[in-house]
This record gives structure tokens, sequence and C-alpha cells, in this order.
């Protein structure tokens, strides 16, 4: 009987697992056996197991390049998380404060962002707002009297226009789980610090931030990777054959797809692929380590 | 009975997610599952061939719809499916019968990586290839890897200068140093007006330039010619036009010309269509015409577009014999050079009155004389990205042209031996 009830929960939970294995594990599982093989243009169904050459190869594409990428990719998820947070924030409280008219017209028109395909959202980007020639921004600088701006031509501007976009697609989410969570505050603990004379600054570093900490948490994490591992954008904006825009700007996922994925060698690509794996685990180790000890 | 239900239901999902991962049972070798098994004995049951492109729809179905109407007798069906970035999801199911089509259409540049994997049939195998005798030379030359025909051409394109006859003031200019002072005297970017613009930083809209200073992207032997001092003194070259031609990326150029704001786009003709809703006036003339300061005329590269036959379609062999011959027909070439614009492959296509007097063809014709077609090999595919890299540098960051090439080869040669 004991033994029966101990499998059970087992046989409810099969169907997810399977689901969880299909989806998630047998791709990663595949890409190292791939790694493991010679598979590329001139092997493409008669590939064969070549050890761990291809790891030995792909350790050369963590070269000063790929630091240089890695210290971008810190910077810009350190600063994106930063923005989003703080920002997402501030507007969520914004958003309930006590009196405010057509609340729900102002929550509905910030998910709009999120709401859009990431792919025509970087394409309206890149031409509605950047362009040289097209893009609104150098419209409303030309009617002020200034020069045309290339927005994406350097490393520094480009950086940054990647970051607006970056932020104006990703704020919502935040905005809506924060705003979520200042809804489960009890509104008692506010009535009675500002009887005992809190301001709004106390009320809310001492109140609020505590309160709402656990259950932002894990959308913190999770956006946290989500902007770590991101290459839609960058790559969109600045790196696509036919426009790239002289900016040289690199994370460690346009990196390797620049240095490994180009050249049709799945072997390869395989093994930088597990390599970036394993620091994505390592940096997901690292926080969940930092996110229990808070 | 809750217990029961929810274990019922567990099964349930179990199974169905598994039904995906069944096999259906094989149809023939080679065919698709909607298609009956092939007996190349017997022509004369229904047969469908499947053709993948990423082409224009329009120029597709002028193909197809001369095809089948010559091959209505023989019950023999073409049907085109575009497939957005073919030549990546033909690497993914190409050797994948139950997937793959019976044939692809593409320009030729793809066809070495094809070869490389194993993935296409020489034509030999299907069809005599005397039934390229008509075709031209560059056009047939262009489909064989190491002497091996593996593409029938059907048609080709090239770059040509088109103009906007109200914008622009007199004649074509002869030279690329007059055609640069129109353009220096022409040219208000702080206003948005052009005098031509050109994707310059693009490796094929600068070829004309490339092969014009006897530079070259990559040779037969796979080795890069970046670091070439004739490629350098090419991209040197082109960075004081790219000053005055806007972004240089395909979306602005078009616009900028369909809006009138261009004088004159360097392109192809896949840019008619636009610029005839757009109701511009449009002149057309060859890129051969306007000559270098070396005397040579401008050379851009051509690309021959034409159809290979995947060797897990093997089994519909007299089927595919009969496309393949309709399809190298002059009357697929005069079709398409009526209601497309497309220079023909057959050379039998331009004894048709109204084929020669086509513009844009005959002056495709005539760029033809210095045109240069891209590389086949399956390393070409890997150039593109550095050529562009380097071009990008010099063009927008204003990069020694010497160093971008340097560190564009260097780029290039590892991303060929990553290949390997």
């Amino acid at each position: 009987m004991r033994q029966k009830s101990r499998w059970k929960p087992w046989s409810y939970c099969v169907p997810a697992l399977l689901l969880i294995l299909v989806v998630i594990v047998f791709p990663i599982a595949y890409t190292g056996y791939i790694s493991l093989t010679n598979m590329n243009l001139y092997h493409w169904t008669d590939y064969g197991f070549i050890g761990l050459s291809n790891y030995a190869r792909a350790l050369f594409k963590f070269d000063s390049g790929f630091l240089a990428a890695l210290a971008t990719t810190l910077v810009w998820t350190v600063l994106n998380m930063a923005i989003q947070i703080g920002l997402g924030f501030f507007i969520a409280l914004g958003l309930n404060a006590p009196g405010l008219r057509l609340k729900r017209v102002y929550k509905t028109l910030l998910m709009v962002p999120w709401a859009v395909p990431a792919y025509i959202s970087i394409l309206l980007w890149r031409v509605g707002m950047f362009n040289t020639e097209f893009g609104i921004l150098n419209k409303f600088l030309a009617m002020l009297g200034f020069d045309k701006v290339d927005f994406l031509a350097s490393n520094g501007i480009a950086f940054l226009s990647c970051m607006a976009l970056n932020l104006w697609m990703a704020l919502p989410f935040m905005i809506s789980t924060i705003d979520g969570a200042l809804q489960s505050v009890d509104g008692s603990l506010y009535e009675s610090a500002t009887l005992d004379g809190a301001g709004f600054w106390v009320r809310t570093w001492s109140i609020t931030v505590p309160a709402i900490r656990p259950i932002i948490a894990p959308a913190a994490v999770m956006t946290t990777f989500i902007t770590f591992k991101q290459f839609d954008i960058i790559y969109l904006l600045t790196q696509q054959r036919g426009y790239m825009t002289g900016a040289t700007l690199n994370t460690v996922i346009t990196y390797a797809h620049q240095n490994a994925f180009a050249s049709n060698n799945y072997g390869l690509s395989s093994a930088v692929s597990m390599l970036l794996f394993v620091v994505i685990i390592l940096f997901s180790i690292l926080t969940n380590r930092s996110l229990r000890e808070d | 009975m809750k217990k029961v239900t929810a274990l019922l239901l567990a099964m349930l999902l179990c199974f169905t997610a598994l039904a995906g991962c069944s096999q259906s049972e094989p149809q023939g070798s080679g065919a698709p599952p909607s298609n009956p098994p092939q007996n190349s004995s017997s022509p004369s049951e229904p047969v469908t061939i499947t053709v993948w492109h990423d082409g224009d729809e329009g120029i597709m179905q002028t193909i197809a719809g001369q095809i089948n109407a010559q091959l209505a007798d023989d019950q023999i069906t073409v049907v085109f499916e575009k497939k957005t970035d073919m030549p990546n999801q033909l690497k993914l199911y190409g050797s994948d019968a139950s997937n793959a089509p019976d044939m692809y259409f593409y320009a030729h540049d793809v066809l070495g990586s094809f070869v490389a994997m194993d993935i296409v049939a020489p034509l030999s195998d299907v069809v005599d290839t005397s039934i390229l005798a008509n075709h031209l030379p560059m056009t047939v030359e262009a489909g064989q890897i190491g002497g091996t025909q593996y593409l029938l051409p059907v048609y080709f394109e090239t770059l040509v200068f088109l103009y906007n006859k109200t914008l622009w003031e007199g004649d074509i200019p002869g030279t690329t140093e007059e055609l640069y002072d129109y353009m220096v005297a022409h040219t208000d970017t702080a206003a948005g007006t052009y005098a031509v613009v050109n994707q310059h930083t693009n490796a094929y809209n600068v070829s004309p330039f490339i092969n014009g200073f006897g530079g070259y992207i990559i040779d037969e032997n796979a080795k890069p010619g970046l670091t070439d001092s004739r490629t350098i003194e090419a991209a040197t070259y082109n960075q004081k036009f790219g000053a005055l031609q806007a972004d240089g990326d395909y979306n602005t150029v078009t616009t900028l010309f369909n809006e009138g704001k261009a004088a004159a786009i360097i392109g192809g003709p896949w840019l008619v269509s636009g610029i005839e809703a757009a109701g511009i006036d449009y002149g057309i003339a060859s890129l051969s015409d306007i000559k270098l300061p070396n005397g040579s005329g401008l050379a851009p590269f051509s690309g021959i577009q034409g159809a290979g036959v995947l060797k897990v379609a093997l089994a519909k062999k007299d089927a595919l014999a009969k496309v393949l011959t309709a399809m190298a027909s002059p009357e697929v070439g005069v079709d398409l050079a009526n209601k497309s614009g497309c220079a023909p492959a057959n050379n039998k296509s331009y004894d048709d009155p109204q084929v020669t007097a086509n513009e844009m063809i005959a002056v495709i014709q005539k760029t033809a004389s210095t045109a240069q077609p891209m590389p086949n090999i399956p390393e070409m595919g890997v150039m593109w990205g550095p050529v562009e890299t380097m071009l990008t540098a010099i063009n927008k960051n204003g990069a020694d042209p010497a160093q971008a090439a340097a560190d564009a080869q260097a780029a290039a040669e590892q991303a060929i031996a990553d290949m390997q």
C-alpha cells in the first residue's frame, strides 16, 4: 500500500515530466551529443564521433573578444535590470496612487510594447526611430536645427539605443509584476505608519520594498537571464547582414553567433553552445545563492 | 473515481504527447507524403513536383504556368513553395526524404554548399545536359561545381544604374569621376536629397568597384582576397561615394529613390515593381558604360537563378527530366522576360522581338560583358559577413582600409577554417 502511494504522485506528474524531457532536456542532450561529432557542411549525414576536439577549438573562441563581450554583457545586464526594477517600481507606484483616474487605460497601454512581437518592435525602432533619413528622432532634431545623428553607428550610442529599446520592451512585464505585488501589501500597515508620522520614503523603504521583494524576486531573476542572453535586439539593430551599422557591440551570444554559428559547423557551434550553457548555469547558481542569502 | 479519472487523463496526455513522435510509413523513396508513390517507368500517373524557392512569387508563377502548360498531357504538375531563408531550410531538410522538396530554385552562389552537403544530384543523373546547348556559357558555367553541372540556369540578373528621368540632369556620366562630381553637386545630406544611392556596405553592391579594380572576394581555391591591393584600392575608392549615399541599407535607399529623394539608385530588376508602383518615370543604364579611373567599366556580380534536383527525389526521374526540359525551353525565358523583365539564360529566347525590345533586359545583357558570376564554392557562404564588416568599418567608422581589410581577411580565414 505504501509502495503504491509512493508512485502515485509521480504517475500524475508523468505528462509534465515528459514534456520537460522532450522540450528542454532532449535538445540540450542532443546538442551535447552533436558537440562530440564532426557534423559540418562536409559531413552532413555521415558525421562521426570525434571526442572532445570541438571543445578544444571552442575554448579558443573564448579569447579577448569574448572577454570584452562578457564585460559588455555584464554592464548591459546590470544597467538594464537596475533601471527596469527602479523605473518599474516607481511607475507601478504611480499607477497605484490613490485618486488616479483611468488607471486601467494606462495599464493596458503599458502592456502594448510587451504584446508586440520582438522582431516587429525592433524593425519599427530601427526604421521608425533611429533611421537617419526617416527616423522620428532625427526628424525632431532637424526641427530643432541640429545635425542628423546616427544612433546606431558607434558602440557608445548604439549601446544606449539598444538599451532604450530593451527597456521599452521589457518594462511592461516588470511594471505589471510590481503592480500585482503592490496589491498584496496590507493597507493597514501604511495607515499605522502614517499615524506614527512616517513619510512617503520611509513608508516605501520600510513597508513596500520588504513586502514586495519575495514576490518580484522570481520575476527579477527570470528577467536577468533574459537580459543576459539578449541576442535579437543587438543583432537586428546593429549586425544583421545588409544592415550593419558600424557598431561593433557584442554580447556573449552575438559574439558566439558571429564566431561559430556562421560557419555551418554544427559540431563546433554545439560545443560553443554547451560552454555558454555552463557559463549561464554558473551565473544562475550564483544568482540563486545570493537570492537565498538575501 | 476522481483518482481513476486523473490517472486516465495523465495516461491520455502521455499518449497524445508521444503521438507526434510516431513515424509514418515511408512513401516511395523521396516522395513527399502527400504524393503517391512514383514508378519511374509509368509516367502516365499524375505526378506533382515540389520546388522550394525564396524569390518573387510572380516570377515563380510565370515559370510554373509555362511548365504546367507544356506538361499537361503528361499529368505532371509543378508546384512552387516559398520558403523564407530557403538555403538554411534546405540544409535542415534536404536529406530528409519525407520533408525535402523534389527541386529547389535559387541563385547559383549557394550551390557549392548544397553539393558539399551531398544533397543535390548532377543534372546528368536525370536528364541529357544537351538541353543546355543554347544557354549562355556564363550561366551554364555558374551552375557547375568541379566541372559537373548541378544547376539548370533559367534567368540571370545583375546590377544596373536606374535613374529618375524627372530628377536627373543631363546625360549619365561616362566615368566614375564625373559621376562623383555630379553627386557632390547634387547631394544635400542635411536636407535628405541625394544624387545617387547605393547599398555601399553590401559586398554585392560594391562588387562593381571590387571587380572593376581587378580585386576579388574569394578565388576558386577558396583563398579570400580582401587584403589584395586591388580589393583595398576598390574599397578605398568606394568610400567617397558611400559618404554621399545615405545610410546604405536596402530599405533606406529604395525608399529614398521611390519617394523621389534620390535621383538614381544602383540596383537590380527586383526594384522595378516598386519603382513602377511609385509612379516614377525611370531610365536604365549599364554600369559597364561607366568607367573607373583605370579605364575598366564597373563590373558587378551577376546572379544566375536556376533549379537543382534533390537526390532524395531521384525516384521521380522521368517526371523530373520532363520538368527540367520544359524549364530549359526558350518559351519559359520569353514568358519571364515579357512578364517579369528577367533576362533569360536561354539564348534562343532572344529571338523573340519583344524580349530584345525590353530595356531592362538589353541593359542586363550589355552589363553581362563585364559582369562576373558570384563565386559558387561553399566557402563563399561565409564571406559575405567579413566583407560587409570591412566595408562598414571603412565607410561608416572611417577605419583605415588596409587595417579593416586585414581584420576581415583574418575573420574570413577563421570562418573558412571553422567550416571543416
